[in-house]
């Protein structure tokens, strides 16, 4: 750890697949003991991000300095101190659950014991299961148990909530929270705006392999104003509607039939959007009122919804 | 260490309990060791009908006394086809007009010795002569008799040893009632020399299949457990799981050759236990020549795994490469019969196939048979193997599923 406190300080990482730019000049900085969250659509470049700091890849540029060292590419005595959870990797399907934890147990100088990862990722109960015979909730607690034997400082998360069902999804959100107590330093992708803003204490927005926005959540979304947003459906709008609706706030922006319409006088805007409503006989269809999100970050920065 | 044993541990677990897996690598072997004993085991190694046979007559008498000349009239028309397009029981080879029959008898041994020819024959000097002071019961009169040449362990020689010795005792019938002669002992003597063999006896069929299942066991585990275990491992992305923690491919690759190891001493287990109890084979592997060339298989084939593994991106393609390669790598390389009597391209094969040298080498050690080729060179070509496919596999194996 350097003298500011970071565990980890990325700067300039580039890294290209023939004409595709997947990192394109990232930097970030992750102090000790927090959740840093690297948050973009499906081909942003987390994922690449990630696999070069985890030692998978090699950048075509850039450094890492991880744990006090400047290095190239990420080596052995640092894997020691981390913990990987990928978004894409399985397991021996013929190995039992307490097989594989004691597997990547053997992998590392000072592992945890495995009875006490088990009963941690509530695997216990499981531990005799054959890999192959697990639900996809169970595998990901696996892959987190393997992620946390080593004892690591720094632990990686690559998406590690896609494709689970909203209960497994928050027993893993659990598992960041206590990660997060204990100090462990952790580095999440996601594509789920509610996920960052939930486990984050900062955020990097990536959109083509760099980094568009970066801060802790709420900066970010104070960093578009202190406004509301109103949203709902507007099934058949036209281009007169929608001028019209665009002069009730100080911003408005459509996603498919979805409108969003910002304002800073929520009450005076309500009112005369109601009453617009009314006398078009246009039904105002999901409407919900909120303060601004991540998603409304990217959105206007980009044009674009998180999960397009 | 730890590391790499730990995992040798887990693969061995994973193939144990894969019941596909269980069943191609050990169960098979035995089932086809069961087998072929079962069909051919009384029969004799091969089915061929087919016999290169080397002839020298040395014989001087000419006309009906000539039994020389009757000998090779016989093989001469057994080397004729019986019927239009079909092979002949025998191809005959004898020394052109001016060839030194010194020489020709020199390479004809040669090549009985390495298994290019079934047999020679050799009628001594003076035989007819011989052959009439025999039947004339003078004492003291040594029975002169037709010198044979077989290679020890072939069935094809052993074959057509028999043919030959029907020829000569139509021969000696031939020239008992010329004689006026019937009685039951025979005039037209043949003395048989076995060469190659240091024992110079038969072997039995199970003692000669026994050591070629083992390599074929062995060739199994490598050809299809090491491309199998690591493309399917790569594919699933498992690997991947391994290269961010600590563990590396040098402990991948010792944990995994430890697996292969365990893997082939199970089989050769089995097989050997099978064999001895429950099939009758004699043969022993307790000699350290054994030693070498079991370990010697065991890393050529294991090297041959990661080589095919290299050659290819896929675990459906990598089954696909092996599968094509398994059936003339084994079906030419004298596992299961002996190939002495292959025709000529096919030996091609034979010279670069790593499993027919090691097969040849393990029978000469074991005390089986003689070599086909020199030691050294059973010992040298696995090496230049192993050489060869880590050279490759480490240049183009990948292990990651690349972007």
């Amino acid at each position: 750890m350097d003298e500011n406190g970071l565990l980890l300080r990325v700067t300039d990482l580039r890294k290209s697949y023939g004409d595709v730019r997947a990192v394109d000049g990232v930097s970030f900085a992750v102090p000790r003991g927090t959740v840093f969250t690297l948050l973009g659509p499906n081909g942003a470049g987390k994922t690449t991000t990630l696999e070069i700091l985890e030692g998978l890849r090699e950048p075509d540029s850039g450094t890492i300095e991880v744990f006090g060292r400047s290095l190239r590419r990420v080596d052995r005595a640092t894997k020691e101190r981390m913990g990987v959870l990928l978004q894409e990797g399985s397991f021996e399907p013929y190995l039992k659950v307490k097989e594989v934890v004691a597997l990547f147990a053997s992998f590392f100088a000072r592992p945890l014991p495995v009875k006490e990862v088990l009963e941690r990722m509530e695997l216990t109960e499981k531990q005799n299961a054959l890999v192959r015979t697990l639900s996809g909730g169970q595998k990901q607690r696996l892959g987190v148990a393997v992620a946390l034997v080593g004892d690591p400082e720094l632990v990686f998360l690559d998406e590690p909530t896609t494709g689970l069902d909203p209960q497994a999804r928050r027993n893993i959100w659990a598992i960041v929270h206590d990660l997060e107590e204990e100090k462990k330093t952790i580095l999440l992708t996601t594509h789920y705006m509610e996920e960052a803003e939930t486990l984050s204490d900062d955020v990097a927005i990536l959109d083509h392999g760099a980094i568009i926005a970066q801060g802790s959540p709420r900066a970010l979304a104070l960093g578009l104003g202190q406004e509301t947003v109103i949203e709902f459906a507007l099934v058949g709008a036209r281009p007169e509607d929608l001028r019209e609706l665009e002069a009730l706030g100080t911003g408005l922006s459509t996603h498919g039939e979805a409108v969003f319409l910002k304002t800073a006088a929520f009450t005076a805007t309500m009112e005369r959007l109601l009453a617009w409503s009314k006398a078009r006989g246009v039904p105002l269809s999901g409407l919900v009122v909120r303060q601004p999100n991540l998603e409304d970050v990217f959105l206007s920065l980009t044009g674009r919804r998180l999960r397009e | 260490m730890r590391p790499a044993l730990s995992f040798a541990l887990a693969q061995l677990r994973v193939t144990l309990r894969e019941r596909e897996t269980l069943f191609w690598f050990v169960l098979f072997p035995v089932l086809l060791f069961v087998l072929l004993v079962a069909i051919f085991g009384s029969l004799g190694q091969e089915g061929t009908i087919h016999f290169e046979v080397g002839f020298v007559n040395r014989d001087q008498a000419a006309g009906e006394a000539g039994l020389g000349r009757r000998i090779e009239g016989i093989l001469e028309a057994l080397s004729r086809p019986a019927q239009e397009g079909k092979e002949p029981l025998l191809h005959l080879h004898r020394p052109a007009g001016t060839e030194n029959l010194d020489v020709f008898r020199a390479r004809e041994e040669e090549a009985v010795r390495y298994g290019r020819h079934a047999l020679l024959v050799v009628v001594p000097e003076g035989f007819s002569a011989g052959v009439l002071d025999a039947l004339s019961s003078r004492p003291g009169v040594d029975p002169v008799k037709v010198q044979v040449f077989r290679r020890a362990g072939s069935s094809s020689s052993g074959f057509a040893l028999l043919i030959l010795k029907q020829v000569i005792a139509g021969v000696d019938q031939a020239v008992l009632a010329s004689a006026g002669r019937f009685r039951p002992e025979e005039a037209v003597l043949a003395e048989t020399t076995f060469l190659g063999s240091p024992a110079g006896t038969e072997v039995r069929y199970v003692d000669f299949l026994l050591p070629g299942l083992v390599l074929m066991a062995f060739f199994t585990a490598g050809l299809f457990g090491v491309p199998g275990a690591i493309l399917f491992a790569r594919e699933q992305r498992i690997l991947r799981r391994y290269w961010v923690t600590p563990f590396s491919v040098p402990q991948f690759l010792a944990g995994f050759s430890v697996t292969h190891a365990i893997v082939c001493a199970l089989q050769f287990t089995l097989l050997i236990l099978v064999g001895r109890f429950a099939l009758g084979a004699e043969v022993s592997f307790a000699s350290p020549g054994a030693a070498l060339f079991l370990v010697l298989a065991s890393l050529t084939f294991l090297a041959f795994g990661f080589f095919v593994a290299s050659l290819v991106q896929t675990g459906a393609a990598g089954m696909a490469l092996a599968n094509a390669i398994n059936l003339p790598m084994t079906f030419l390389s004298g596992l299961y019969y002996q190939v002495g009597t292959l025709p000529g391209p096919l030996r091609v094969l034979l010279a670069v196939n790593p499993l027919s040298y090691l097969a040849d080498g393990l029978r000469r050690v074991i005390g089986l048979q003689g070599a086909a080729a020199p030691l050294w060179l059973s010992v040298l070509v696995p090496i230049l193997w192993i050489g060869f496919s880590l050279f490759v596999a480490g240049r183009r194996l990948s292990w990651d599923v690349g972007r």
